[in-house]
């Protein structure tokens, strides 16, 4: 057996042969060295591993404050530098190489790394931590062009690095001078007919939602996957799972997070957890150096490099990842714990077409305030009753944030996410589309935080709301092109669902001023901007639209049984307000700033994670 | 077999035919029904008027059979209503053979049944030539049912917004079921017990008493009550009260939909109680009363009591086939009309679907099939006695027909509305306007072939005119007293004699029929 720290731990009795073995055949699996396995496998922590080696004459050096000849990392590539968590540091005046190891007692690492230099090494001790974002940093730079840069190369037309193209800004400005044109010339006439077009839009965009939450609802109880074909599943037989955790200041949420990781029903070896944490986020980067018990995750370093966004940080991630399906959790995020073995079973069952799955979101702190019951009813409609409705008519489906799992493989032919869109979800969920493969949906829910704060959720929002504007105009800078590729039915669902759902906000105010304006005051010109027969179509088209969008919020609570929840819709045009002020901020944001990721803070609530866990598990009972 | 569903298509088809044939042969034997003609003149007000067309599709009431008939108006206005009431029944036979098929009763004798009801019963067919609301009626009512019948099935939401969107249209086709949602009560109180987590091997009471002393399951018990509330009556009450406000918008009066003769039809089209009293021997008015009145449906429409006797369910489910006597009992608080075959289709309808859904072989299969026949026959003599005994002048007025020695095949007899309709297009001209006031004359303006000269109320300078008739129109058409309308329109006999003393008007008869009379008065 070859010399290395987990050996010596055994010799003193701190370690385990038993885990030692283990951790050799997850490792052989992954192609890690040891005590990479053992730190990120939940073997071994990090306190008690710099305690040994404090005690075995082994101080840990600050590698990231230490003078490196960069011509010796220049010859390592960084996959093989973060398996084997090294880092060649400079030589010292007798030629001896100084290579900082997490492991310093490795001696097939010391041995590689003398033929592979050609020269006597000397390896010191550094924290694993400290190397992957030393490596990463030096690197890294490759590799993170290549997340930021790969998909607008290969496929240019889906890449949202232009924002307007020339085209759209001459139809935009078109738009809007023969609007202003028609509004100088004949004003009364051009705003009776806008004001009738948008609340008539507005109400059919309304009962077209009402129409796929109806078909989504049929599907209430079918069962993807039973719990009986989740229990037959054999341990031996799951493939290797990623699971990537792009994290930015969440360092209040990591303890959670290996919770939340360990409740997880999937066989510990076979789980292929990345944390993706940016190179400036030293917060969390120091949060889980400081955990007290094992952590569950490898943590990967992304290097600094704009746009900052998600999907950058999750496209640098798919060059370490090694699983045959991977998924997108965010550090909140609590999955039900058979979601996985779920997911192996369906992809199974369902045709090779097939490429993702969205498993359903909720919320474990639904009841928090009002924000959070509001956005409860709006998950719970939009998950367990929209998705559905749309994979039934087979057109594209907007992926949630989270919880979307994919074949690794075929994620990587579609060039992973667009760095530059800030909801990247929604925008490969037509991407898929696009290549003729297919979404479909698990029975199996993830339960988040929902955000609790006005201004947090407002951020937040306003960032999808951009997201779905940038994805639009992404998708529809040919559409003759689109209709191509996905047809007519894909195209009128993606336009309706992802096209106007901002502009369906951005009008909501507009609507309702011109409502309340009339309503309240008696003025002559009000009068002559609605007669008679425009008050009665508003009226119809608003009020109508309205009552139609509660209900279908009421809808949402019975699939879950929040019976509670069912008067709350009632609130529901004030939370379209909220959404509207997002889209207002989203649409400048599109024009000043499009690639701004806008940081939703989480860990707001004050429901304690067993609480969560319980109203999560009580949820699933139900 | 006629399980699948291209052969139960054909075999509506097939029925749609009789039905067409059988509509031709009563129009041209000189059968209308008022209200047919009245959503025929609507249609003809849309399509050929420019003023006001809001007002005329946004208020006429019931708005989903105008609606039906807007978009059959291609066959023509007088047949639209007719072609709506068609289909509606010939849908309505679809999803009931389609049932029938998922059923737990033996098909053939079921579907046999079926057909007799469909083909011979006096009520479905008069629902489905006659061009009124109760063939939308019975079709979204049997929706209604099946829908909430499925939902306690499946217990999948869909069903039960399926069930709301039914019961909003069947509001929006006979008003009066809006107090459906209160007899809806109860058995929603026994269907949230249902759905949460107490001793269902017990009986309901002691589910409900469990469920009524564990704080939790207590919450629980009233937030599932109030959720399935909410969903079943929201949509309805929504769109009433959207409605409403769409009325007082447009109209300047929230019931204008209800209390104007303009837009509704049973304002002059059905009977006031008192008025049969005074017109008829009203042999039948007593049978419009608490209990009777109940009593009175069942032993018309024995489907109904054999979907007791057969029914094996739960019972929430017993509770929702029982929906009618509850409903009847609310409606019939405050009952100023005489309740037409609609009201009787009720029993008849929740009949066939209770049959359906919870019916079962309890005595055999040849016995049960047996009598789910004879039923069927027995509830045909019922649909006879019912018309032999309405007091309502049409349907009366229909049985009559039958009972005369009338030769079916004769030459085509011409109402008395068509022939006045005839005169009224010859003098009729932009030259020589025609006042008329189709609040009581739309059966007269459903049969000509163009509105232009005449002067109506939907004109903002009718107001003007009625003050002095013949400085702008030539001929007036005037509702004699002894027609049944002459009170629900301004042009009357009354009204010429107040206008020759107020205004000297000097009107000349120069057409007449039965109930009506074309002056010139220039």
């Amino acid at each position: 057996m070859p010399v290395c720290a987990l050996n010596n731990m055994i010799n003193v009795g701190l370690f385990t042969t038993g885990k030692l073995e283990q951790i050799e055949e997850i490792a052989a699996e992954f192609e890690y060295i040891n005590i990479k396995t053992a730190l990120n496998f939940g073997f071994l922590t990090r306190k008690e591993y710099v305690a040994f080696l404090e005690r075995a004459g082994f101080p840990l050096i600050d590698v990231r404050n230490q003078e490196i000849d960069e011509a010796f990392v220049s010859q390592c590539d960084l996959l093989h530098l973060n398996s084997f968590l090294y880092l060649p540091l400079k030589e010292d005046n007798k030629g001896v190489l100084i290579v900082a190891a997490a492991d310093p007692l490795d001696e097939k690492l010391l041995g590689f790394l003398e033929i592979k230099f050609d020269k006597k090494v000397s390896l010191v001790a550094a924290s694993d931590l400290d190397i992957t974002w030393m490596i990463n940093k030096l690197r890294g730079e490759y590799y993170v062009k290549e997340a930021v840069f790969s998909l607008m190369r290969k496929d240019p037309m889906s890449s949202g690095i232009i924002t307007f193209t020339d085209a759209q800004l001459i139809a935009i400005f078109g738009f809007i001078g023969v609007f202003f044109l028609f509004l100088t010339l004949y004003f009364v006439n051009a705003f009776i007919f806008f004001n009738l077009f948008f609340s008539s839009f507005f109400l059919f965009a309304i009962v077209f939602k009402l129409y796929i939450a109806l078909k989504g609802s049929r599907y209430e109880l079918h069962q993807a996957v039973t719990k009986e074909e989740v229990r037959a599943v054999a341990n031996s037989t799951l493939p290797v799972y990623t699971i990537l955790l792009p994290v930015y200041k969440e360092d209040k949420l990591i303890r959670k997070l290996i919770w939340n990781l360990r409740s997880l029903d999937y066989p510990r070896g076979k789980l292929d957890v990345k944390l993706l944490i940016e190179e400036d986020d030293d917060k969390t980067l120091n949060a889980v150096r400081n955990l007290d018990f094992p952590a569950n995750f490898e943590t990967i370093v992304v290097p600094y490099h704009l746009p900052k966004t998600k999907p950058k940080a999750c496209n640098y991630g798919l060059f370490f990842c090694k699983g045959k399906y991977l998924t997108i959790y965010d550090a909140e995020d609590v999955p039900d714990s058979d979601q996985l073995k779920k997911v192996v079973c369906l992809f199974r069952k369902l045709p090779k077409d097939y490429i993702v799955l969205q498993g359903a979101l909720n919320y474990f702190n639904k009841n928090e305030n009002l924000l959070t019951r509001m956005f409860t009813l709006e998950y719970s409609y939009w998950f367990d009753y929209m998705l559905p409705g749309l994979q039934s008519l087979d057109v594209p489906i907007p992926l949630g944030g989270t919880s979307n799992h994919f074949k690794l493989d075929k994620l990587l032919e579609l060039g992973g996410w667009d760095p530059f869109n800030v909801t990247e979800d929604a925008d490969l969920g037509v991407r898929v589309f696009e290549k003729r493969y297919k979404v479909g949906v698990v029975n199996s829910t993830t339960f988040e935080e929902a955000n609790n704060e006005p201004f947090n959720w407002i951020r937040q929002r306003s960032r999808w709301i951009k997201g779905y504007m940038q994805t639009t105009l992404v998708h529809m800078r040919n559409p003759a092109r689109l209709v191509q590729k996905i047809g007519w039915k894909g195209f009128f669902g993606f336009n309706f669902f992802v096209g106007l759902t901002p502009i369906t906000f951005l009008i909501y105010p507009v609507l309702l001023s011109f409502f309340i304006i009339y309503l309240i005051f008696d003025l002559k010109v009000a009068r002559v901007l609605f007669p008679d027969w425009v008050l009665y179509i508003s009226i119809f088209n608003f009020v109508a639209g309205n009552t139609l969008m509660i209900y279908v919020n009421m809808l949402a609570v019975f699939k879950r049984r929040y019976y509670e929840l069912i008067l709350f819709a009632l609130f529901n045009p004030l939370y379209w307000l909220m959404h509207s002020i997002s889209a207002y901020k989203g649409l400048w944001q599109l024009v000043y700033n499009p690639f701004y990721w806008e940081k939703t803070n989480h860990g707001l609530t004050k429901m304690s994670h067993s609480a969560a866990a319980a109203s999560a598990v009580n949820a699933n009972g139900a | 077999m006629i399980k699948d569903s291209n052969r139960i298509q054909l075999l509506t088809l097939l029925l749609v035919f009789y039905y067409v044939v059988l509509s031709w042969i009563l129009h041209r034997n000189g059968f209308e029904h008022t209200e047919s003609l009245f959503y025929s003149e609507k249609l003809k007000i849309l399509f050929e008027f420019k003023e006001n067309t809001l007002l005329t599709i946004g208020t006429t009431f019931p708005s989903s059979v105008f609606i039906a008939s807007i978009i059959l108006s291609p066959f023509g206005y007088v047949f639209a209503p007719i072609a709506a009431s068609i289909i509606f029944v010939a849908i309505l036979f679809y999803f009931v053979v389609f049932d029938i098929s998922e059923s737990k009763l033996a098909f053939k004798p079921v579907l046999l049944s079926i057909i007799l009801l469909f083909v011979l019963h006096p009520q479905f067919v008069y629902a489905a030539i006659s061009g009124r609301n109760i063939a939308a009626i019975m079709l979204f009512l049997y929706m209604l049912f099946r829908s909430l019948f499925l939902y306690y099935r499946t217990q999948t939401t869909y069903y039960l917004s399926l069930a709301s969107i039914f019961l909003t249209i069947l509001v929006f086709t006979e008003i009066n079921f809006i107090w459906m949602i209160l007899s809806f009560f109860p058995f929603i109180a026994l269907v949230s017990v249902d759905g949460i987590k107490v001793s269902k091997d017990e009986p309901p009471i002691f589910q409900y008493y469990q469920a009524l002393n564990i704080r939790s399951l207590r919450r629980k018990l009233a937030n599932r009550t109030v959720s399935l509330y909410l969903i079943l009556f929201l949509l309805p009450l929504a769109a009433y009260y959207l409605f409403r406000l769409l009325n007082e918008a447009h109209a300047g009066n929230a019931t204008y939909f209800l209390s104007s003769q303009y837009a509704n039809w049973r304002v002059t089209g059905t009977a006031p109680l008192n008025t049969i009293l005074e017109l008829t021997k009203g042999k039948n008015v007593a049978k419009q009363t608490q209990l009777i009145f109940q009593v009175f449906t069942i032993v018309l429409a024995p489907t109904f009591i054999l979907s007791l006797v057969l029914f094996k369910g739960k019972l929430y489910e017993l509770f929702t086939l029982l929906v009618p006597i509850f409903f009847f009992s609310i409606i019939l608080i405050n009952a100023k009309y005489y309740f037409t075959s609609e009201y009787f289709m009720v029993m008849q309808i929740i009949g066939i679907a209770g049959l359906l859904f919870f019916g079962y072989n309890k005595y055999g299969q040849k016995i049960t099939s047996g009598l789910i026949v004879g039923v069927s026959c027995i509830s045909i003599l019922g649909g006879i006695y019912y018309f032999s005994e309405s007091n309502d002048y049409e349907e009366h007025d229909l049985y009559m027909m039958f009972n005369s020695d009338k030769k079916w095949f004769g030459p085509k007899q011409e109402t008395e509305l068509q022939q006045m309709a005839d005169y009224v297009a010859s003098v009729a001209s932009p030259e020589t306007p025609l006042l008329i006031d189709d609040a009581a004359a739309y059966g007269i303006m459903a049969h000509l072939p163009s509105l232009q000269g005449l002067i109506l109320p939907l004109q903002k300078s009718f107001v003007t005119v009625i003050e002095n008739p013949a400085l702008v129109a030539s001929y007036m058409c005037i509702a004699k007293r002894n027609n049944r309308l002459h009170n629900t329109t301004v042009l009357n006999a009354y009204n010429i004699l107040e206008m020759k003393e107020r205004i000297g008007l000097k009107p000349i008869r120069v057409f007449e029929t039965e109930n009506w009379i074309v002056y010139s008065i220039r």
